[in-house]
This record gives C-alpha cells, structure tokens and sequence, in this order.
C-alpha cells in the first residue's frame, strides 16, 4: 500500500492528480518529498485532479507548473477539479 | 557513427569518454546506406481508381504490404505536394526493400518512381495506361512482378547494426492522465538514449503542444526554432478558434476527459514529455524526411493514424505509442510498441500492450531502469520480434490532406 494517493508535479501546481482510485476521506499528497493530508468530501478516479487548497472563480490553476485553464466556480480544497469547474484558455473565439 | 569493438561501445557523454554496451539492432542493410527493421515489398497505389488492382497484388503475394491513396486526381497546390511527398516518403522508408507502384497513367507513376528510385532499391511500375484500362490485366501483371520482388527481397540478411541507423516516431492516443505523468516522460527517457545513441526521434500532433509551446520552445536547440514551435502553434490555435468549435470534447477527446484530463493546456504539457529532454534540432513539415539524427517535431494534425503515417513517410522504421486507456491502431509500415502505465490497461489489454510501465506510475519501479527496459525492447523489435499490433494485423496508414479537391 502506497503511503500517498496522490502526486503533485510542481511545487507551484494547484492540483494534485490520483494515482488510483481514490476513496472519499483523508488523503496523503505527495510533493517532492513532502507529504500533505487532505480530506476529500467524495471518490477520485485513477488520473483525475483534486484541488490543494480553495480556488477562486476566474483563478488560473496550474498542473505541471503551467496553466491548465481557469476555474469556472469556486473549488474548495479537496474537491474534484475537471471540465465541470475548469475551462481550457486558449482556441476560444472572443 | 561512434566506434563499437566487439558489441562494446565506446561514447563520449557529459565531458567523459564511457564504455557501455552497444545500441544495436539487427537490420536489413539498404543500397543508400540507411537499413530496414522490416523487409517488406510495399505495393503502392498512388490513386483510388487503382485501390482493388493494389490490393488483389498484396492479397496474392505474401511478403508485400499494401497502402492505397484514395484519391490522386484533383488535387492541387500545397495538398499536392503533400500527397507527393507521403507516396515518395512511403516508398523510401527502409522497412520496404522494394516498391510496386500501381497507377492509372505512366507520366505520374514515373514521377513518384523517380523520387524513390535513387535510394537504390528496385522500383517497379504498373499501369492502366499500359493494361488498356484491364483491371484484372493490372493486377496479373503486378502479381508477377511483385512476386519476383518477393523472392528477391527474401535474399537480403538481418546485419548487426548501431541504433544510429534508426529513426523512431513517438505518438500517444487515447491518453489519460497516468500518460503524462509517467508513460510519456517514460517514453522521453528511451527518445534521450536513442537520439544519445546517434539515431533520430519526431513526434507531432502540433495542436498537442498548444499551452506547452513556451516549454517546448525553450528546449529548442535555436532561437529561430522556437520561434518556429510558437508560430506553428499559433497557427493552429487561429485555425481551431475560427471553426467556432469548442476544443474541450474534441481535443481533448471524451476518453481523455474521462481518464481526468480537462484541457487541451493539460494535455499537451503531459503530451510533450514523449519527445525527451534532448534539443529540439528543428521543425519540418508533415511527412517531410528528417534532415538529421536527433529530436525533430513535425508539423500535423493531432490523430493518431495520420500522424504516424507522416512519421513513417519521414523514414521512421518504428513506432513508439503510449497509451492511457489503450489504443488498438499500429502502423502498417513501421512496427509499433504500445506502451502504458495506467495498471487496469495493462491488465485488460495483455495483446495490445506491449511494455507494461505502471510500476513508474506506482512508484514501485525506477523510471530509468524501466527505460533501459523499453529501449532493449524497442531495439529487439527492430531486430525482428513481433510486436502484439503485428500478430493481430493491426496494420493500418491514413493520408493526411491539407484541402479540397477539384
């Protein structure tokens, strides 16, 4: 069993990504050679993102050091970030 | 070339002279110097009206591999030259130790002829023009011909050779999230020991450096071909924005959302990885030869059948794809490994995958250890081992077109 469930690319990143499937309860995030805990209020799936910290609507989130999008409503800590909350900014027409 | 004594291999790295182990294969040495991982006799159409003709040939001949253009008349300008130049490119590629063009007319089947001819290897023709528009007459006559292709090809011997002599196109398709996080860095690692090793590595799918071309322009072996990376990209991204489509759903598709990825940003700055951390020496077009050994990014689009195609019509004699959620497609002409770290693939799929990479993912395996791994297996099918798309026939190509027809 892995001591952590989760991987941060970046110390930067606001995401962290599953390693597994991931039940809904405390969680250990890796950085580095850190670990974090965070509680997650439902399951992740294998490759999926959680939130680190709270993140504002309209707020860049970045994943592997660089911006993935930004957040399309507020995110609280631990929870599930994907197109339902985050929205790609680049091939938009203005 | 570096020096190799005995299967010993002496290189220079990091300010040092290093003894190691040679990277080899074993390949079919070419007249033009380059060397095949396969020995097949390519049978080429070169328009649709030829396609039943072509594949009557290859059905009745084993040892041919049969591509066909559906198109070939109509065509004009940039799109022109872009089906030109895949023919040629097809036609050249190592892996065929000989070429049967099967045409309607003789004029243009001597033109892509000729572009393939100075490799040395025999090229022969078959055309309607000369059949008096008999089917069934084109296709007798490209039996016998490529029959004794065939049997002459089959004379040819697999000869020890450096990894220098290969070029290699890396691709990902139906990725999820454990791609870039492991499969493709992983995948990187093998592109550093090969393009270390003197050989070549191009990977495409240029809308899948969009939001990571910053990145990428910064390992840019010049400034100018950075600038290239961000022009390319820019273009692409015009292009998207002015077809009114929403990239989320299309690019990334609805199997990478599901496997966690959200935007194309995400995607690409995973996708990246594949190519390793060597310099990008330059930016060439789709299915345009490399000009050299070392890492090159092509110009194309970002699906996965068209995209190795122009890697295969680049020269590439193998293929190196990874996976998330799994992919059965594999090239017809350059043999291609599949490679995933997401640990429920590789359990489903066990004909499909070919090296299992979860342990990087788990954390249970050292990515360089498991990159020296895949690099023997790469350089064994090379030599002749058979990857799982082989066993199956997955073996497919597509044209890529950049317009309309006439």
């Amino acid at each position: 069993m892995q001591r952590w469930q989760f991987l941060v690319l970046k110390p930067e990143d606001d995401v962290a990504t599953a390693l597994g499937d991931v039940p809904a309860g405390e969680a250990a995030i890796r950085i580095g050679e850190q670990v974090e805990r965070l509680v997650l209020p439902a399951p992740i799936p294998l490759g999926h993102k959680i939130a680190r910290h709270a993140i504002a609507r309209g707020a860049v989130i970045r994943k592997y050091g660089a911006p993935i999008g930004e957040a399309t409503a507020d995110i609280a800590a631990g929870a599930h970030v994907h197109v339902h909350n985050l929205r790609s900014r680049r091939a938009r027409r203005t | 070339m570096t020096p190799t004594l005995g299967g010993v291999h002496i290189f220079y790295n990091k300010g040092l002279w290093r003894i190691g182990v040679a990277a080899e294969f074993a390949g079919f040495p070419r007249p033009d110097g380059s060397a095949g991982a396969r020995n097949t006799v390519l049978v080429l159409s070169i328009l649709g009206l030829t396609g039943a003709s072509a594949r009557r040939i290859a059905r009745q001949v084993p040892g041919t591999t049969l591509m066909s253009l559906a198109v070939g008349r109509g065509q004009f300008g940039e799109d022109r030259a872009l089906l030109r130049r895949m023919l040629v490119g097809l036609g050249r590629n190592a892996n065929a130790a000989a070429v049967l063009l099967v045409g309607a007319d003789r004029l243009r089947l001597d033109a892509i002829a000729e572009g393939i001819a100075d490799t040395g290897k025999p090229v022969e023709t078959v055309a309607l023009d000369d059949c008096h528009e008999d089917n069934l007459a084109l296709s007798e006559r490209g039996v016998r011909i490529a029959a004794k292709l065939v049997r002459d090809a089959s004379r040819i011997r697999r000869q020890v050779l450096p990894a220098s002599m290969l070029r290699v196109g890396i691709e990902c398709g139906h990725t999820d999230a454990t791609s870039g996080i492991a499969a493709n860095p992983l995948a990187g690692r093998v592109a550093d020991r090969l393009v270390d090793a003197g050989g070549a590595v191009v990977f495409g799918e240029t809308m899948e450096w969009l939001g990571a071309e910053e990145v990428l322009a910064a390992r840019a072996a010049t400034p100018e071909v950075g600038r290239l990376i961000v022009a390319a990209v820019l273009q692409r991204e015009a292009w998207a924005a002015a077809s009114g489509e929403d990239l989320t759903g299309n690019n990334p598709g609805q199997e990478n959302i599901r496997g966690g990825i959200s935007s194309i940003e995400e995607k690409s700055l995973g996708a990246i990885a594949k190519g390793g951390s060597r310099p990008v020496r330059g930016v060439v077009s789709h299915a345009a030869p490399l000009p050299g050994p070392g890492l090159w990014v092509m110009q194309g689009p970002s699906f996965s059948p068209p995209s190795i195609t122009g890697f295969v019509a680049a020269g590439s004699q193998m293929t190196m794809f990874t996976t998330g959620a799994g992919n059965s497609y594999c090239d017809a002409l350059a043999p291609t490994v599949k490679v995933s770290a997401n640990p429920a693939t590789v359990r489903r799929l066990a004909t499909q995958i070919d090296f299992d990479g979860s342990g990087v993912l788990e954390g249970t395996r050292d990515p360089e250890e498991a990159a020296d791994a895949l690099f023997a297996q790469l350089l064994d099918h090379a030599s002749g081992s058979a990857t799982w798309g082989e066993v199956l026939d997955e073996g497919e190509y597509a044209f890529a077109r950049l317009g309309a027809d006439f």
